[in-house]
């Protein structure tokens, strides 16, 4: 029991009859056990309030301790709802970068730009098609002309040959004419009519010839240079057609995937916002354990009181009770053992052993500091 | 470019590489295909490895003139860079194409 220990030298705590027999120091064993047993009273009384009141500076300390850290942690919390929101946004822009372009200040869809160049590739490539196919025609169309040129010079020939057979005729007509004497005057001026009539064909003939060599030669120009243009590959211009399409699918692939990896990316985005706000409102858990706590210090207040209440009034009534028995070092011992922070224990010491406060606890609560109040055991 | 006409020249096989260098020769094919009694002609290309834009304006010519002549042109089994080619001008909008 608390301040008997040493009186009773050794006997058991539950056998004070046996023990107050022993060390009676007035005469009076019974008067003299009440006397120690207030007097152990007394004595617990004052540790009890030495408790107390430690016990109510901690758990205030703890308590503006707790407060102060939930605040901070609610303020960080509250930044990063923020930023959470922010990022939210952000990543929504996103969405529109993934699936359009601005041009001249509106926003024209990719999709549009893909449609937009495949009516433009098709066109290129009916206007390819309708180019070789039209060139083709011509080429075939030049061949027939100079198939028919080729004919016309072998007509010119045989007219060519009419021509000299003609001259040659009208020349022998001539000369028989004047073997005939008078009676071929006539015959003489038919043969001479032919003959001129021959000359006229034969320049004719040569005029044609020249012609139609001039007729020649640009026909073989034009189909010089009609099977220059026609022979143009364009088969690389046609399959770009086929690359181009490929890659602009390629391109709006990778914009749906961009688009659904953001609308996730949006939808993870909110449920971080949501957790962060439910962790700003589960972080108001203080303000209720700071009104638990302060009814706990209001009770221990009060059962301080009291038992101080009682101290003066047993004085008033037994002065000699103020006289208080020694506290019992074991005890304290024993309840300090109990307190694996080496801080709280300190402070305990200081305050049960001399009645002075102990140091002020140690709270760097500052917001880069996670260790400064933690001790780990 | 190579040309095999079965039996009844309504039928044709082209085989090597299509281009204008050939246009004599294909209308020498042409004028025969349409010389067939029949009303469908058919130019066989699983052989024809390449065609330029050259060749498909002298297919094109050859359709609208068995048009003209009242028959259908159908071309077969295009393969390869021939296929690709009658992909991406549509030409299955043009013409009858047997796979």
């Amino acid at each position: 029991m608390f301040g008997l220990n040493r009186r009773v030298s050794g006997a058991a705590a539950t056998n004070i009859p046996e023990a107050l027999a022993v060390s009676s120091p007035c005469g009076d064993p019974r008067q003299d056990s009440h006397v120690d047993l207030l007097q152990s009273w007394m004595s617990l009384a004052e540790m009890q309030q030495r408790v107390i009141r430690t016990l109510i500076a901690e758990i205030q300390d703890t308590s503006g301790f707790v407060e102060k850290q939930a605040d901070d942690l609610s303020g960080r919390f509250q930044r990063l709802a923020l930023s959470a929101q922010q990022q939210t946004g952000r990543v929504e822009s996103l969405t529109s970068l993934a699936t359009s372009i601005e041009v001249e200040n509106q926003p024209v869809p990719i999709e549009e730009i893909a449609r937009l160049l495949k009516d433009t590739l098709g066109d290129v490539i009916v206007k390819i098609l309708m180019l070789s196919k039209d060139s083709m025609a011509m080429v075939y169309a030049m061949s027939e002309v100079s198939a028919n040129i080729v004919n016309v010079e072998k007509c010119m020939a045989s007219l060519q040959q009419v021509t000299s057979t003609t001259n040659m005729l009208a020349l022998n007509a001539r000369i028989e004419a004047e073997r005939a004497g008078a009676a071929g005057v006539t015959f003489r001026v038919v043969a001479d009519e032919v003959r001129e009539l021959s000359k006229a064909t034969q320049a004719l003939s040569v005029t044609m010839k020249s012609e139609l060599k001039a007729m020649t030669d640009g026909v073989a120009t034009g189909r010089a240079t009609l099977q220059r243009v026609a022979t143009i590959d364009l088969t690389n211009n046609i399959l770009a057609k086929d690359r181009l399409e490929t890659l602009l699918g390629a391109l709006l692939q990778r914009g749906n995937v961009v688009e659904d990896i953001v609308a996730e990316a949006v939808s993870e985005a909110g449920l971080i916002s949501a957790d962060v706000d439910g962790m700003i409102t589960g972080l108001q858990f203080q303000d209720r354990a700071r009104q638990r706590l302060e009814h706990v210090v209001d009770a221990l207040s009060v059962i301080s009181e009291a038992l101080e209440e009682n101290k003066r009034n047993t004085a008033s009534v037994a002065p000699e009770l103020l006289e208080l028995a020694p506290a019992d070092l074991g005890w304290v011992t024993g309840l300090l053992d109990r307190f694996t922070m080496s801080e709280m224990r300190a402070r305990f010491a200081a305050e049960l052993l001399t009645g002075a406060p102990g140091a002020e606890p140690h709270r760097d609560a500052g917001p880069g500091d996670t260790n400064g109040s933690i001790e780990l055991f | 470019m190579k040309f095999e006409f079965q039996p009844n020249d309504a039928r044709v096989t082209l085989s090597g590489e299509f281009t204008f260098t050939d246009h004599v020769a294909f209308r020498e094919v042409a004028d025969r295909l349409l010389q067939a009694d029949d009303r469908t002609i058919v130019v066989e290309l699983s052989q024809l490895r390449f065609i330029d834009s050259a060749g498909l304006g002298m297919l094109l010519i050859a359709r609208d003139e068995a048009g003209k002549a009242g028959r259908t042109l159908v071309l077969s089994q295009p393969q390869g860079q021939v296929k690709r080619m009658f992909a991406v001008t549509k030409f299955d909008e043009l013409f009858t194409i047997q796979a």
